[in-house]
């Protein structure tokens, strides 16, 4: 039988002392898919990747990455771990090929697939150069090519653009895509809700050790797309809000300081008909269909989870 | 999927070796430190002692000597000119050993600085007896280096020899006033003999009591030229090079796997290697490390002792047992090393932990003494057999040429020692596996002992 999930997770439980990181969680990753793990910090995101790679293993639950184990399938993982290191006084081009030779890359032609790396991360020339003597941002590149460098058939990336700026950013999007273009599964973790938006096929939502969402970008967006309306009236922004629910066109409207109000529509409310009775309602400078917004979801799932109010809730990314 | 080539399970215990291996061995840190240091130090110590005797200070100046009379002045001018050939001053030293530790010192310079010194004296004579009151005002203007006077009843062979004295000003060197005060000495001694009718020769050859030259006898009656003082030497030489070898590489053991666990590094590489691979290749690295120390070090004897001929005093058998007892020694060392530093997260942390280790392990550096001696003793015995210290303790009794050591202790010495390095490195690889994953408060010593005990 040909293997169809690059990674399965059954029911995996993981408790540090008296505090359970991960209370059962079972999720499927297809293969060649990106898979974007979204939670709030210490939601257990890096726990449920580190117990992926058998770094640590499951109090109970089974874990199956490739048909197998990580462990068997070492050499054909990347991983980025979420502390960062690497050998401070090593060059760089003799760091990434330590890591290469480890995962089995040949040594011949080695330094050469190395220098075309670093030109594309926009690092040339810092081979001979000591890991100490970069940035940080240059470090964290580094070690994302130390983890793609044996072009493997899964990446593990945990939170891969923190601390980097918009243009590196930018940067391993574009590797991450090209990644998936040659054939890897990917997941990572991230707190950048619009980076996921743009990027995955998947997401899993985890908080507090528990899967909260899991499902592609295609099925959320036909869940959420159009489930409401941006209006910007041309006269106050709360009249229109309050006359918007009083007229049962909205079941919440929310006024934001930019003049826009959000109404969410009701279930079983056409969008067609909405947006027309909205005009209808008072003068208007536009009016838009809502598109779903991963930051909404997140704050609503995990909110809903804390207890506060959608509106209240705040990630720090 | 294509298939793709894989690293071998050795073939990364090789890797995280060699990295170890290179980035400890080949750097200039070590390569000054181990190996530049030691030809340094042994460069320094061959010409040191040159370089002193260049540097003596010459003796410029005028000596009034109260010396009613006048035999004395010249056979002092004489000895000083003349100055003693290093066998002279040795024989002069057998004769009557200095006793406090700056006339050691003064004897030590003077040997190694017999001759190449200038002296330009200019003795001037008195011989009315109130002259020391000039000769005192002299010296306290500075126009004299030294003044002495000389009571004609020292001469007098029928009594001691009392009644010399030596004024100094103060700024006279303490070699320059042994150097007078020596000249002096020996001046009214040669009279005293003059004046006896004495054959001088007669008494060198009375004075003369030799060293009884000792002669060992194997328990194959052969014989061989004992080397009293170098037969302490070699025995402590084995030891402390077993010791330097073993913890310098085992201390590059440790701080790398702790910088590895500060620096984040560890979970990189745990995506590449397996705990017990990265254990495996920094044990091996850091032997080869501990290997060339040691090869370097004990080539560097083996050279001098062949340069000395006097290898005689290296019986092979002490080779094979130096590598023996490394190989010992080393996994013992190593595997706690291992250990305390895939469990704690900085240096500091994993001082208190090591203490106690490093207690024990002082123990053959404290009491080798004790060992050489009696290697056969109680002590030594019961010590031979105290896991981290049997190879240390083995090593000494085994190179010790006073009694032979027998075979059943050497034999299970060893077999018991590399079972309990298999145990301690077994023991290690638990701990190393669980520790090299934690971060924060460093475990007790009860915890360890839970990582290693528990699945």
């Amino acid at each position: 039988m040909p293997v169809s999930s690059a990674v399965r997770i059954e029911n995996v439980v993981k408790r540090f002392g008296s505090v359970q990181a991960v209370k059962g969680i079972s999720l499927e990753i297809p293969e060649r898919s990106l898979c974007g793990f979204l939670g709030p910090n210490g939601a257990g995101k890096s726990t449920t990747i580190r117990m992926i790679m058998s770094i640590i293993a499951p109090d109970s639950g089974r874990v199956e990455v490739m048909g197998a184990t990580a462990l068997a399938m070492k050499d054909r993982i990347g991983y980025l771990p979420e502390e960062r290191g690497v050998y401070r006084k090593m060059k760089v081009g003799e760091f990434v090929g330590y890591m290469a030779r480890l995962k089995g890359v040949h040594p011949a032609g080695l330094s050469r697939r190395i220098d075309d790396w670093l030109e594309r991360l926009a690092l040339p020339g810092v081979a001979k150069r000591r890991c100490e003597e970069l940035s940080k941002g240059q470090q964290q590149k580094i070690q994302l090519l130390a983890s793609i460098i044996h072009a493997p058939d899964l990446l593990i990336l945990d939170e891969p653009f923190s601390g980097l700026d918009p243009i590196n950013g930018r940067l391993v999007t574009e590797l991450i895509r090209a990644e998936q273009a040659r054939g890897a599964t990917i997941i990572f973790s991230t707190h950048q809700m619009h980076t996921a938006e743009a990027l995955c096929d998947k997401v899993v939502l985890i908080n507090k050790g528990e899967k909260v969402l899991d499902a592609t970008m295609r099925e959320l967006r036909a869940k959420h797309d159009d489930r409401g309306l941006v209006c910007e009236p041309r006269e106050s922004p709360r009249a229109f809000a309050d006359a918007a629910v009083a007229r049962g066109l909205a079941v919440r409207a929310r006024p934001h300081e930019n003049g826009t109000v959000d109404l969410d529509l009701a279930d079983g409310t056409d969008a067609g008909d909405a947006m027309e009775a909205a005009l209808a309602l008072a003068p208007m400078r536009s009016v838009a269909l809502r598109r779903m917004n991963l930051d909404d979801v997140f704050v609503e799932l995990v909110g809903a989870a804390d207890g506060t109010t959608a509106k209240g809730a705040r990630i720090d990314a | 999927m294509p298939d793709r080539p894989q690293q071998s399970y050795l073939g990364k215990i090789w890797l995280v070796a060699w990295r170890e291996f290179r980035h400890t061995a080949l750097t200039k840190g070590f390569i000054f430190g181990a190996v530049a240091m030691p030809v340094v130090m042994f460069a320094v110590i061959a010409v040191l002692p040159n370089l002193l005797s260049k540097q003596q200070p010459p003796l410029r100046g005028a000596i009034a000597v109260v010396d009613p009379t006048g035999t004395v002045v010249p056979r002092a001018k004489a000895i000083l000119e003349r100055r003693p050939t290093v066998a002279e001053l040795a024989g002069e030293l057998a004769s009557n050993p200095p006793e406090t530790t700056a006339e050691r010192v003064d004897a030590m310079s003077q040997l190694s600085s017999a001759s190449d010194q200038v002296v330009e004296v200019e003795w001037r004579l008195e011989t009315a007896p109130d002259a020391v009151a000039s000769i005192k005002s002299s010296l306290a203007k500075g126009e004299l280096i030294a003044g002495a006077s000389i009571d004609p009843g020292a001469l007098d062979p029928a009594k001691t020899a009392e009644g010399v004295e030596i004024f100094i000003p103060s700024s006279l060197s303490p070699k320059h006033i042994g150097q007078i005060s020596r000249a002096l000495r020996k001046a009214v001694e040669q009279e005293r003999i003059a004046r006896s009718g004495v054959d001088p020769g007669l008494l060198t050859r009375l004075a003369d009591t030799p060293e009884p030259k000792t002669t060992r006898i194997s328990p194959k009656g052969a014989e061989a030229k004992e080397n009293t003082e170098l037969r302490f030497v070699v025995p402590a030489a084995f030891m402390f090079l077993l010791w330097i070898c073993v913890f310098t590489s085992a201390n590059y053991l440790l701080t790398t796997t702790i910088e590895e666990k500060s620096n984040k590094v560890m979970e990189v590489l745990l995506a590449a290697a397996s705990p017990m691979q990265l254990l495996a290749g920094k044990i091996l690295g850091y032997s080869m490390v501990s290997l060339v120390i040691l090869v370097m070090y004990g080539g560097l004897g083996v050279a001098g002792l062949s340069a000395a001929a006097m290898m005689d005093l290296v019986d092979p058998m002490h080779l094979v047992y130096l590598v023996i007892f490394f190989a010992m020694a080393y996994f013992m060392v190593a595997s706690m090393m291992a250990a305390v530093g895939s469990a704690v997260s900085d240096l500091r942390e994993a001082q208190s932990l090591v203490a106690p280790v490093t207690f024990v392990l002082i123990v053959p550096l404290m009491l080798w003494m004790v060992i050489i001696e009696n290697p056969n003793g109680l002590f030594a015995t019961i010590v031979s057999f105290v896991p981290p210290i049997t190879p240390f303790v083995m090593i000494l009794r085994l190179t010790a040429t006073t009694e032979q050591i027998p075979a059943w202790q050497t034999v299970l010495s060893i077999a018991w020692g590399f079972a309990c390095a298999v145990g301690m490195l077994w023991v290690a690889s638990r701990i190393f596996r669980v520790g090299v994953l934690m971060q924060g408060k460093p475990p007790t010593p009860r915890e360890l002992l839970r990582w290693a005990l528990v699945r």
